[in-house]
């Protein structure tokens, strides 16, 4: 079973491809301007690099976020319109499951971290594996990096594109902290943790597809806050 | 040939399947009419997330109600120039999905070109070259339409388009948004020449417009009233701010027409569903022998047919996009979208 699968969460466009459980393609577009514009362009690519087309592929994976909002919502819209027009099974994978994916197998909790952009505030989530894969163990943070402390009780691996700035902000529980990883979401990841729930036949619903914010857009924060008040 | 066309770069949510440019099969409009009176205007990043909501859902729809499937459809068109960033990049997304997926021709749009072919789609009959009034919540455009697709600016707007002023002064005056059937159906209880309000740049020489100041004259007219605690005369004051606003319209309108020596007028975008303008339109342009035609109204806001019918007039001139179709939030309207 061939699985093809997208992140565009960052401010890069990750594509991977796994046949039944082999990675055969993990591609990462760094392309910080027009990247989204090059998302379709970039899984032709992908696949054509390993001599397929996209009607060899069983199942798509498709990375909901957290993480740039304009990239998550491209991201979630290619890969149900590509579904929809192909009829080939969907399955969403949070962005924080695919970056613990990448550092599974380890008897230590894993912190996944994702930033929000400019500041210090983050996405993250506490995971543990188990068989070959992980299981998030708490609810999805989302607060500043310093505040990530009190996800961490107990000896952990954490893992993101700024792992080491993270592990230095949490300086005062570094000794919980026994690695850091630097790496970004990858598509052979949300492959892979798509294909395991397209295996069990668990797919989504492709038209209902939607990314995981994690956060009000503005507006709405601004709004409720106002209500909130009594406005 | 069977085109489908793909509109995302405002708040509406809109798909189409057009047969040849000329034939509208289907077109399936989602309004973000709820989100517009929460928040009291388009908010882009509420817009984008409610495009990435229901893009699949209008795209099925539109080959439901056609009649067709996917497999009938020879090529897909989708706005790609013109509007906020984060909602083009969702309909760029999903017709790049689209063409790449099934192997079709990709055509990237201009939003006003679509609006001018809204008017030809309803009216075939329109002869080139003619004068062509673009009146939205987003832009106040007089072009020199020569031929398809090619095109010369006549005025635009210095300021506020006319249909945000609508927007602006029906929010101020409590009515909701959006304001432009909101004033119209109130200002047909009201007089328009209870209120002589400016009509901005009426007796300048060119062909610009502006209606910022006029916005201005009808927000201190409301404090006066509201000062000397008279009666409010709401549906006046609706009046005789759409008759200054479409004295001006329709005044330039015709003017570029005369000044152009072309006889033939056609008026598109939100606006044009107004019935203040269609009717003062007319007369003037009757008065001076001038043909006139509207959209129908249901292609007078976006939609994906108007897109569609334009996909099909670049196509035919050979015209078609990479895989790689930039999306731009201003761009030339001639210059073909690649």
């Amino acid at each position: 079973m061939k699985v093809l699968g997208i992140d565009t969460s960052g401010y890069a466009n990750a594509i991977g491809i796994v046949d039944d459980g082999t990675v055969i393609v993990d591609f990462i577009q760094d392309a910080r301007t027009d990247s989204l514009e090059k998302i379709v362009a970039n899984i032709d690519d992908a696949l054509k690099s390993v001599r397929l087309n996209l009607d060899d592929i069983d199942g798509i994976g498709v990375g909901l976020g957290p993480g740039s909002w304009t990239g998550i919502r491209i991201g979630v819209t290619v890969g149900k319109i590509l579904a929809f027009s192909t009829g080939k099974p969907v399955a969403g994978v949070p962005t924080l499951d695919a970056l613990a994916y990448q550092v599974r197998n380890r008897e230590t909790p894993l912190l996944a971290v994702i930033s929000m952009g400019a500041g210090d505030n983050v996405y993250a989530a506490c995971y543990r594996s188990e068989k070959d894969t992980v299981l998030r163990t708490g609810d999805y943070y989302v607060g500043s990096a310093g505040g990530m402390a009190d996800l961490i009780e107990e000896r952990t691996v954490i893992v993101g594109e700024e792992a080491e700035k993270y592990l230095r902000i949490l300086h005062g529980k570094a000794d919980s902290i026994t690695e850091a990883v630097p790496d970004v979401p990858r598509g052979a990841a949300v492959a892979a943790l798509a294909a395991r729930r397209l295996k069990n036949e668990d797919s989504d619903d492709a038209l209902a597809l939607s990314p995981l914010y994690l956060k009000e857009s503005t507006a709405r924060a601004y709004q409720d806050q106002y209500r909130g008040r009594g406005g | 040939m069977l085109f489908m066309g793909i509109e995302t770069s405002c708040d509406e949510t809109a798909a189409a399947v057009v047969a040849d440019g000329r034939e509208v099969l289907s077109s399936v409009i989602a309004a973000q009419l709820d989100l517009l009176q929460k928040y009291g205007g388009v908010v882009p990043e509420v817009a984008a997330r409610r495009h990435t909501e229901l893009i699949g859902y209008v795209i099925k729809e539109a080959l439901e109600k056609a009649g067709k499937s996917l497999d009938d459809i020879d090529a897909i068109a989708v706005t790609a120039r013109q509007g906020l960033i984060g909602c083009l990049l969702v309909g760029v997304a999903a017709a790049k999905s689209l063409s790449y997926a099934r192997n079709l021709p990709l055509i990237g749009i201009h939003h006003i070109e679509g609006h001018i072919f809204a008017s030809i789609l309803s009216n075939p009959e329109i002869t080139m070259p003619h004068i062509c009034l673009t009146v939205s919540g987003g832009h106040t455009m007089l072009l020199k339409v020569q031929d398809y697709c090619r095109y010369e600016l006549l005025g635009t707007t210095l300021d506020d388009a006319a249909g945000e002023a609508f927007d602006k002064i029906a929010k101020y005056l409590g009515m909701g948004f959006p304001g432009g059937p909101a004033i119209d159906c109130l200002a047909g209880e009201g007089s328009p020449k209870a209120f002589r309000f400016p009509r901005p740049l009426l007796r300048a020489g060119n062909l610009d417009f502006s209606f910022s100041g006029l916005k201005t004259a009808i927000i201190n007219t409301f404090k006066e009233q509201v000062a000397r605690r008279e009666n409010l005369p709401l549906s006046d004051i609706a009046a005789s701010f759409q008759e200054a606003v479409v004295e001006v319209l329709v005044n330039k309108t015709v003017r570029a027409a005369l000044d152009s020596g072309i006889d033939v007028i056609s008026v598109t975008g939100g606006v044009a569903a107004n019935s203040r303008l269609r009717e003062a339109l007319r007369e003037e342009a009757q008065r001076k022998g001038l043909q006139v035609y509207f959209p129908r109204l249901s292609l007078c806001t976006d939609n994906g047919a108007m897109i569609a019918a334009a996909g099909y007039a670049r196509y035919s001139r050979g015209e078609k996009a990479n895989i790689n179709l930039k999306v731009l939030p201003n761009a030339p309207l001639e210059e073909p979208c690649g």
